[in-house]
């Protein structure tokens, strides 16, 4: 059973799915980068352009400022998801009444397919039908607009955001916070630590690997956001995410080549920014190994 | 007595029998000419809209009920619509036997030969020719699907035009007629003109709020998420002020006026003023209405006037489950600037938008033979009537005169008239093979305009400066 060959021979079907369906889509998206191809153009093949689809990125405004609006909606979501989440795990490492239909109350958000999702609270807040319009009006004399305002509809969609992926969240934050032994909570508090102390010294050292992980999966979820919020708002002014510009360069546009930079770039921005993350919160050096 | 009765009883049976044994002929046509078939399925996407829905509902079942062919339908947002069917042709993957083409795709399409030349397939198959179907008995919008020999790559199922609809039990109330009177010294009527359609839009809104009624002075098709406030611009209000083919000189390569276009003229900053201009007498929901929502709106009776897709006006004015104006639904031509009506009449530019689509057959489908049976049946005279019953929509030149349409019209108060006598003015999308590429560049400045982010001067001047960038990208610029 230790011979290398079986080894590579169990490990052979899931090498050829990833190389088949992840690496394969992947070099071809690189090599459609560098051309442009409009199948709508004058002329509808590929030509090599170099790193002009990468140039015009750079000076591209709309690209910019989906960017933008990006950043804002994943720290601000996500942001709020670990504070909820945590709070609701630790909630829930306790006994209360009706716990259990608490949790599962809670977790029912993430059974839901992200396009119902955007259905939903389309549904809420439509100006004019809605009942979240309506009853902000009525009751605070506030004019709530998704299509007119695009702060209301960046921060409908946080809101919708957290409301979907809080409790997926909780769960990790649970499952983390379950595998904490009991001893050195216990030989803190012997030693006089309060509740922060018990919680910045030890409960958080011990969720790191958890945390990183969660901020890791929903960062990678947030920048890629496209289904909920197309359903939302239609990727309007304050809600034109990476996802959503990338998506209307690609389908109605036809840009293939420019769609396909933009993938990369994005692609690139988000591994950049988890190395960071990892760095900031592991606390790793230049180095350093675990 | 007795005798004339027996001759009359004779005639009788003699014309049911004749006619059971032409339909019996009928039936025993498709069924032999579609057996090497039965059993097939051919698959289609189309756009969610009343003529697809009664396609999907109604007509799917007959054709399989006669030919034993199986018809998979599906009725999506436009946006997957395209998304699906553009996506199929271009990697020739062959998931869609039939797709819709919107009248404005058609040059897109016909450009990159994505589709079947239908009048060639069909001379090609003389066993699948049915003799119900006539290419001829098309109104002249089948003339959009054709190519320059007159060749047909889409078989008409929708034609519709965008109109001014009204509601008849405000405009002719009498204490409104009085008040409106009063306060404006002319008298209430459906607007013909700008002045006119703005009085009574800020006439409305403010009898809404002082009744305290859920009421606005007009529709606006002006969703900031969506292409569908770009197409009411530049294809319904652009058209009325004498802004055609959306500014864009495609003998230039333009859409600036300095290099011959009009996209930043005087024209179009007028059109596009007013027209925002119109979004305080809107319903909250306008900066999130596509055509759709605008016709909800309407049919909820939350708006006095406004300009809606005509495809939407059978349902509004007859449809007591979707509609609370039924029977008070007023149709007129859309308003217009001075001397756009004449020019439009004499062929030198059109009043509005003259929509609808087609099915067509991708080169990639598996299922021709079949797929053209199902083409010729949705496009016989026969299943036309009670379809443009349901669906406000004509595309046949008889249909306008067969009796069902005659007493639908009364209900809809004229508009299938209007269709067939004043359709000529108004016109399709302009035939640029760059359609969804174009109109993609101008989307964020129509909808920077409504957020109030643009003046209506800037945002279009920034438009046909991206425009122009664009035709240069895509190789039809200067």
């Amino acid at each position: 059973m230790r011979n290398p060959r079986t080894g590579w021979l169990l490990l052979s079907p899931t090498l050829i799915i990833l190389l088949l369906f992840g690496f394969a889509p992947f070099l071809y998206v690189l090599f459609v980068g560098f051309n442009q191809w409009n199948v709508f153009s004058a002329d509808d093949g590929l030509v090599f352009n170099g790193l002009d689809n990468f140039r015009r990125l750079v000076f591209d405004d709309d690209f910019l400022h989906s960017v933008g609006l990006t950043a804002r909606f994943a720290i601000f979501a996500i942001g709020s998801e670990v504070v909820l989440g945590f709070v609701l795990a630790q909630m829930l490492t306790r006994n209360f009444p009706g716990k259990s239909l608490f949790r599962i109350i809670h977790t029912l958000p993430l059974m839901v397919a992200p396009i119902a999702v955007g259905a939903i609270w389309r549904l809420l807040v439509i100006p004019g039908f809605g009942p979240v319009p309506f009853f902000l009006d009525r009751w605070f004399d506030l004019k709530y607009q998704i299509g007119s305002y695009p702060d209301q509809a960046l921060w409908t969609s946080v809101i919708m955001d957290v409301w979907h992926w809080t409790p997926f969240v909780t769960l990790t934050m649970l499952a983390g916070l379950s595998a904490i032994p009991k001893e050195p909570v216990e030989q803190a508090r012997v030693d006089g630590a309060n509740r922060f102390q018990v919680f910045w010294y030890v409960t958080l050292p011990f969720l790191r690997p958890v945390l990183l992980t969660t901020v890791f999966i929903r960062i990678m979820d947030a920048i890629r956001t496209v289904d909920e919020v197309w359903m939302l708002a239609g990727g309007g002014p304050g809600t034109r995410f990476t996802g959503i510009y990338i998506w209307r360069v690609v389908f109605p546009r036809t840009d293939y080549g420019y769609g396909s930079s933009i993938s990369l770039i994005t692609l690139y921005l988000t591994i950049v920014l988890c190395w960071l993350l990892f760095i900031a919160i592991s606390g790793r050096r230049k180095g350093e190994v675990e | 007595m007795k005798k004339r009765f027996t001759f009359i009883l004779l005639i009788a049976i003699v014309l049911l029998a004749n006619m059971s044994l032409v339909s019996a002929d009928m039936h025993g046509w498709w069924a032999d000419a579609a057996a090497p078939y039965a059993g097939a399925t051919i698959r289609g996407v189309s756009e969610s809209t009343p003529p697809s829905n009664y396609v999907a509902d109604v007509l799917a079942a007959q054709f399989t009920e006669l030919t034993g062919i199986n018809v998979e339908f599906e009725t999506t947002s436009w946006d997957q619509m395209y998304s699906k069917a553009i996506n199929d042709m271009e990697a020739n993957t062959g998931i869609y036997d039939f797709v819709y083409i919107e009248q404005d795709i058609i040059y897109s399409y016909l450009a990159q030969d994505y589709l079947v030349n239908l009048t060639q397939f069909a001379a090609d198959n003389p066993d699948l020719a049915y003799e119900g179907y006539d290419e001829s008995a098309f109104t002249s919008f089948a003339d959009y699907f054709k190519n320059a020999d007159g060749d047909l790559f889409g078989v008409p199922m929708e034609a519709f035009v965008k109109v001014y609809l009204y509601r008849k039990d405000l405009f002719e109330d009498a204490d409104i007629m009085a008040a409106f009177e009063e306060e404006y010294g002319y008298p209430l009527a459906p607007a013909e003109n700008f002045d006119q359609y703005r009085d009574n839009a800020m006439f409305f809104t403010a009898y809404g709020e002082n009744m305290d009624m859920d009421l606005w002075g007009t529709t606006v098709q002006g969703s900031t998420g969506h292409p569908a406030s770009t197409y009411e611009f530049l294809e319904s209000i652009g058209p009325s002020f004498g802004l055609y083919n959306w500014g864009i000189n495609l003998d230039a390569g333009s859409a600036m006026s300095a290099n011959g276009g009009a996209l930043d003229g005087d024209t179009a900053v007028e059109a596009l003023t007013f027209w925002l201009s119109m979004l305080p007498y809107a319903p909250p929901e306008a900066t999130s209405s596509t055509w759709d929502e605008v016709a909800s709106s309407f049919a909820a009776g939350r708006a006095a006037q406004g300009w809606v897709y005509g495809e939407n006006a059978a349902w509004i004015a007859t449809d007591d489950s979707r509609s609370a104006v039924t029977g008070n639904v007023g149709v007129r031509l859309p308003v217009t600037a001075p001397g756009v009506i004449e020019a439009a009449e004499m062929g030198d530019g059109y009043i509005g938008y003259y929509d609808g689509g087609a099915f067509g057959v991708p080169h990639s489908s598996r299922n021709k033979e079949a797929t053209l049976l199902w083409l010729q049946f949705i496009g016989q005279q026969s299943v036309q009537a009670e379809w443009a019953a349901a669906g406000a929509r004509i595309t046949h030149t008889a249909t306008f005169d067969d009796p069902l349409i005659a007493e639908q019209d009364a209900k809809v108060d004229g508009y299938y008239t209007l269709l067939e006598e004043q359709g000529p003015l108004f016109a399709g999308a302009p035939p640029f093979p760059f359609h969804a590429q174009v109109r993609e560049v101008i989307d964020p400045f129509i909808q920077r305009a409504i957020l109030g982010e643009l003046s209506p001067a800037d945002a279009l001047s920034q438009a046909a400066a991206a425009v122009d960038e664009e035709l240069s990208r895509l190789g039809y610029g200067m």
